[in-house]
């Protein structure tokens, strides 16, 4: 009944673990994205102060004068050095070229430098050796300018380098975390919902037997609600069945006692009068009787849920119905050696179907002919006569109440079969119809068995 | 034999009295679980015809009451209510039986009688049906006035019958005292003995009949 678990619907953990691990996912993305961005600024940070330091040790080191020179080795070694990547150049007033680390970037990079010289940054956007293009710093040093020019690698590169660097480093204790947090809350979704899969076993035990309530202790907050609205329904509901049962014993008692008095009236009458009289009680009797088993099954739900001896309910109508077999000289029968299993159903409820349709059998049963009952593994029930059959337009609506066929016996109400059905129905079993070819019918009735 | 019938419905009571009296009980009415309590406690009755829905009280307390007080006054229930809850509860209060109304006077009569023999069944007495008698303490039994001498075994299969004469009486039960006469007996032996049975009793010109009822037992009633 409660989260009976449908098609395509999604658990609240899948959904849980699918939701965390994409929140980890992105977690461990923004981190990466934020310390890739933070680290390449620092570097570049860190680039631009030593360039600057580079610059203002070329231009401490000049000598005077305008004209073409070179630096000591203290100097310009480390620029030699550094394969390419750094180099400076000292322009004089004319913007001749006086000294540089490396006269063939030099012509290359000359271009480039923004002109008037300007002290501060530039950038060069492409060398040969340099794909990626150069930083550069220029600084006047006296009327000469000082300009050194730094490789710049592309941030894409340095980016790679720091993601490798931290998925080597970070993830792997990030992971493990990310993993067991997402089992954690799994894990406590799940211990939280057992509680809910305690009411669920509870609700499925539910029968026709009042006073069961769906327990309350243990369930998380967000469901005791639900839990709280459906035990007031189930309030409800026992307040109107016990409504009505009071009702039906109510009716009851109202049609049966002035029945009982006119019944009891006619037993002190003599009996050539009385016996067409007593036909009659009896009869409005039995359609008393069968309202009221009708009006019952229609209206108070049936507990299906002890288990039922088939062979012994037999026997109990046969018991009780012997003695009119007898007197109208219908040879009443119990066929069928095997016993059937117990099945899970209401014993009175199959006593009074069966005595529905052998009590149908005997009204139709010629004198000397048998009425049998069989009993079929695993669960079935048969009811047998040599009466006249079923005219075939009856079949269909044979099990409506209220419809009397054809060739039906006087005294009945219709409501015999009706019931019958009824009960089967209640059961999770069928009743069927069918005419014997060599005449008469018989009628099945047919049990959900114990094993399926 | 004085019976107490606690019926709410006056007519009806009357009718019952008028019926129990007829056929030889002493009965007093009460229409109230109080009159009723007040009757039980003044005179010593041997059976009550109980009505469940009496105006004061249900008949079930009335009953529970009883069980209490530690009676092993045989109660028949009258009800109106039918349905299996009903039944339930009455037998486990402690009902000796229980009848549906309307209902005929001679079954109540009947079930009456069952009742008030039930503890001393195994006391000797004579049981009839239609032209037989079988004195259930000198073994005998007689046809239309002359001894049909029947043997030990068919005697006791007789009476069986004639005890429950009119219901089905189930072959389980017959076999079983078979087989305190005799641990080794055949399967048809049964059979064999209610066939021997039949033949005297149409021999001796009995108006009685052995019904078989096939699957379940036998049942003896009176020829029609």
């Amino acid at each position: 009944m409660l989260l009976a678990p449908a098609e395509k619907q999604w658990s609240l953990a899948f959904r849980l673990a699918w939701r965390m691990s994409l929140l980890m996912f992105g977690a461990i993305a923004l981190a990466a994205a934020a310390i890739a961005w933070g680290s390449i600024s620092t570097l570049r940070g860190l680039d631009d102060a030593a360039l600057q330091q580079q610059v203002h040790i070329v231009a401490a080191n000049l000598p005077a004068g305008d004209t073409p020179f070179s630096l000591p080795p203290a100097i310009t070694l480390p620029f030699q050095n550094s394969d390419g990547d750094n180099f400076f150049i000292v322009y004089g007033p004319n913007r001749n070229l006086l000294a540089t680390s490396d006269a063939t970037q030099e012509e290359e990079a000359a271009i480039f430098v923004p002109r008037p010289f300007r002290q501060g940054f530039f950038r060069i956007p492409v060398l040969a050796r340099h794909p990626h293009g150069m930083i550069g710093y220029a600084l006047p040093a006296g009327r000469n300018w000082v300009i050194v020019l730094q490789g710049r690698e592309q941030s894409s590169v340095l980016t790679a380098s720091l993601m490798s660097s931290f998925f080597a480093g970070s993830v792997w204790f990030l992971m493990p975390i990310g993993f067991a947090a997402m089992l954690v809350s799994v894990l406590t979704l799940h211990r939280g919902l057992r509680p809910i899969m305690r009411v669920s076993a509870t609700a499925a035990t539910i029968g026709a037997q009042p006073g069961i309530r769906l327990p309350l202790t243990g369930l998380p907050r967000e469901v005791t609600p639900l839990v709280e609205a459906v035990n007031e329904a189930l309030t409800r509901l026992e307040q109107t069945i016990a409504t009505q049962r009071r009702f039906m014993a109510e009716a009851a008692h109202g049609l049966r006692t002035p029945l009982a008095v006119l019944t009891a009236r006619l037993d002190f009458l003599d009996p050539p009068h009385a016996s067409a009289l007593r036909q009659d009680a009896d009869r409005m009797s039995r359609l008393v009787g069968q309202l009221l088993s009708m009006a019952r099954l229609e209206s108070l739900p049936l507990s299906v849920d002890s288990p039922v001896d088939l062979r012994a309910a037999a026997v109990e109508v046969i018991t009780t119905l012997a003695p009119i077999a007898v007197q109208r000289g219908i040879d009443l029968a119990l066929l069928g050696a095997g016993s059937p299993g117990p099945i899970q159903g209401n014993h009175d409820a199959i006593v009074l179907a069966l005595t529905n349709l052998v009590e149908n059998a005997l009204n139709y049963a010629p004198h000397g002919s048998a009425v049998e009952i069989i009993l079929e593994t695993p669960a079935r029930i048969l009811v047998r006569d040599s009466g006249p059959g079923i005219p075939p337009q009856d079949i269909a609506r044979l099990l409506q109440p209220f419809q009397r066929g054809a060739t039906a016996a006087a005294g009945g109400a219709g409501l015999g079969l009706a019931i019958v059905s009824r009960i089967a129905a209640a059961h999770g079993g069928t009743i069927q119809a069918k005419n014997r070819p060599a005449g008469g019918c018989v009628f099945t009735l047919t049990f959900p068995s114990a094993a399926a | 034999m004085r019976l107490l019938v606690i019926e709410d419905e006056i007519e009806l009571a009357a009718l019952i009295r008028a019926a129990l009296e007829q056929a030889g009980f002493a009965a007093d009415h009460a229409g109230t679980a109080l009159a009723a309590a007040s009757h039980l406690g003044a005179t010593s009755y041997d059976a009550a015809i109980l009505d469940l829905g009496l105006p004061d009280s249900d008949g079930f307390l009335l009953l529970r009451q009883l069980r209490r007080q530690n009676t092993s006054l045989p109660v028949l229930i009258l009800t109106a209510r039918d349905s299996p809850e009903d039944r339930v509860t009455g037998l486990d209060s402690g009902a000796d039986d229980y009848l549906i109304k309307p209902f005929h006077m001679p079954e109540l009569i009947a079930r009456i009688r069952a009742l008030l023999r039930r503890p001393n069944a195994a006391l000797g007495i004579r049981l009839t049906l239609g032209n037989l008698v079988l004195d259930t303490a000198s073994r005998q039994t007689l046809i239309a006035g002359a001894n049909a001498h029947l043997t030990l075994r068919e005697t006791t299969m007789l009476e069986l019958l004639l005890r429950d004469q009119g219901k089905v009486v189930a072959r389980e039960k017959l076999e079983n005292r078979l087989y305190s006469f005799d641990s080794e007996l055949g399967s048809n032996a049964l059979e064999v003995l209610i066939h021997r049975l039949r033949r005297r009793l149409q021999d001796s010109g009995a108006n009685i009949t052995i019904h078989t009822v096939r699957g379940v037992g036998y049942l003896m009633a009176e020829s029609n």
